[in-house]
């Protein structure tokens, strides 16, 4: 397992990119795939920079594994902010008219759409929020 | 990856060409642009041409943009779809509120 440790700032977005994507092209991943998992690590992380600490930014560990039969990633992301939970959000309503839409909610909605596995759980006081995605197009 | 704009007004006609990703990090950018180029113009076009990637922060100021103009009787408009976006566009249904017709596998 690797990791990465980095402040919950969305200025720090673009190095926890930068350890996904060389992750990413170790294993070979297909495009459309890495764009959806890069798309989750961007709400995740996001929700976490706003919503996970009170006053100051606080610690976020980033882990990522693979697994080779079937390929398939494994990436954590770690807090110790507040315990949420941010897949009991309500569901948007994707059917609504754009006036009726309200603004936002749309990112968990995302990730829960594209990625294979998801599951929260709080532990040691840490919000640990895990991601699986199959690498098979 | 950063995100670079490129605004261009005729008449009442105001085009941005974007180019790199809309991310939470990048995001900003395309909302500062559109509160000070964005004025009194009639038709908005985006131009997603070299940008392939919108999270939810982006969705977030399109969605708002689309309603600011849709309140004044102006149109938003986007242009050159790529196969990601348009599966985002698709699982959020902003397909069908922008008017756009995806062809999504």
């Amino acid at each position: 397992m690797k990791t990465i440790h980095v402040d919950s700032t969305t200025d720090n977005l673009s190095s926890v990119m930068g350890f996904i994507n060389s992750e990413l092209d170790e294993l070979g991943c297909p495009e459309r795939i890495r764009a959806q998992i890069k798309l989750a690590i961007d709400e995740l992380f996001a929700n976490i920079c706003y919503y996970a600490y009170d006053s100051a930014p606080g610690p976020v560990t980033i882990a990522f594994e693979s697994e080779p039969n079937p390929p398939a990633v494994i990436i954590s992301l770690i807090d110790k902010g507040k315990p949420y939970n941010p897949l009991e959000a309500d569901e948007p309503d994707v059917e609504l008219s754009g006036e009726d839409r309200p603004i936002g909610g749309l990112g968990i909605f995302l990730v829960q759409n594209t990625m294979d596995d998801l599951n929260y759980e709080y532990k040691e006081n840490q919000n640990v929020l895990t991601l699986k995605k199959y690498l098979l197009e | 990856m950063e995100l670079q704009l490129e605004s261009k007004r005729e008449g009442n006609e105001l085009t941005i060409k974007l180019n790199g990703e809309i991310n939470t990090g990048t995001a900003p950018q395309l909302k500062e642009l559109l509160e000070t180029e964005l004025t009194d113009a009639e038709v908005l076009t985006l131009d997603f041409e070299n940008c392939d990637f919108v999270s939810s922060a982006g969705l977030r100021i399109l969605l708002a943009t689309y309603k600011t103009l849709k309140a004044r009787k102006a149109q938003m408009k986007l242009i050159n779809i790529g196969p990601n976006f348009s599966e985002v566009l698709n699982i959020t249904g902003l397909d069908a509120v922008f008017g756009i017709k995806v062809n999504h596998k």
